[in-house]
């Protein structure tokens, strides 16, 4: 994790196969849980419209205004998909960074999913240019994770 | 849910977006320390290294004190609530996250019997 949230999973399909599921399948699975305070899954539909550009998106029967949550920026059919997540309640503007990775492992797939804030730290920041992007990622998020357990341990320590 | 970017994280995250702000956070995570001491080790000026340290306290990440024997000192030292905030944040999307890869992992197993290698 991160100042982000690394979360994963395995499968028991082929990179391709988790990748088709994960997408064109999302209205089967994806859980429209109590705490997720959009409306309920009655009635309604859950899509990625499939390529760069395209949003993941909520469509109600009734004609009410979709429910918009992510706009898909790097899409990489059977490797990785790469959103910018914005749900109805972020302010306008505001987004994070979700990153979804298909990672083929000795009888399936790891799907792994990171959920990054990074959304403040300017495209054009002097840090995004020394680094690549993967490289700059990792150190910012071992570097949160090491802020954040020292505060734990502070607090322990009380 | 969830990436409720609640606006004390935001402020969080916007004022460690600076890599000099990262590193008077580092420096502090050891203990207090005066302005002066954190521009040197930053190799700064103390005037650039005041505006730095402005915005740390604006957004609550540090805060100035003296120490109670003597109050012609002035220690910046790290405060722990918008860290808490942002632990709070984090392990929200992380619950989210659970339980849409957990139902994910469902919804595969159902539809890929058979076609597993």
């Amino acid at each position: 994790m991160t100042a982000a949230v690394m979360v994963s999973v395995r499968v028991t399909l082929e990179p391709d196969d988790a990748f088709d599921l994960f997408t064109k399948d999302v209205d089967l699975w994806w859980q429209h849980g109590p705490a997720f305070r959009m409306r309920p899954k009655k009635n309604s539909r859950m899509a990625f419209e499939l390529g760069v550009g395209g949003r993941l998106v909520q469509t109600f029967d009734d004609g009410a205004p979709p429910a918009v949550f992510a706009t898909i920026r790097i899409w990489e059919p059977g490797e990785r998909i790469v959103l910018d997540w914005h749900t109805n309640n972020y302010k306008p503007g505001e987004k994070t960074e979700v990153e979804i990775r298909f990672r083929p492992t000795e009888n399936g797939t790891r799907v792994i999913v990171e959920h990054r804030g990074w959304e403040a730290l300017p495209q054009d920041h002097p840090v995004r240019h020394r680094l690549p992007e993967d490289q700059f990622l990792s150190m910012t998020g071992n570097w949160w994770r090491a802020i954040l357990d020292a505060m734990a341990a502070l607090r322990s320590g009380d | 849910m969830t990436g409720t970017a609640s606006s004390p994280v935001d402020a969080t995250i916007a004022a460690l977006a600076d890599p000099t702000r990262r590193f008077v956070v580092d420096t502090l995570r050891s203990g207090p320390r005066p302005a002066g001491e954190i521009a040197a080790l930053a190799g700064m000026s103390r005037p650039a290294m005041s505006r730095h340290l402005r915005v740390l306290r604006l957004s609550g990440l540090v805060e100035e004190e003296s120490p109670a024997e003597d109050s012609r000192i002035r220690l910046y030292s790290l405060r722990r609530e918008p860290f808490a905030a942002l632990e709070a944040w984090l392990e929200e999307v992380q619950s989210f996250w659970n339980d849409q890869l957990a139902a994910f992992k469902a919804h595969a197993e159902k539809r890929g019997k058979g076609s597993a290698p």
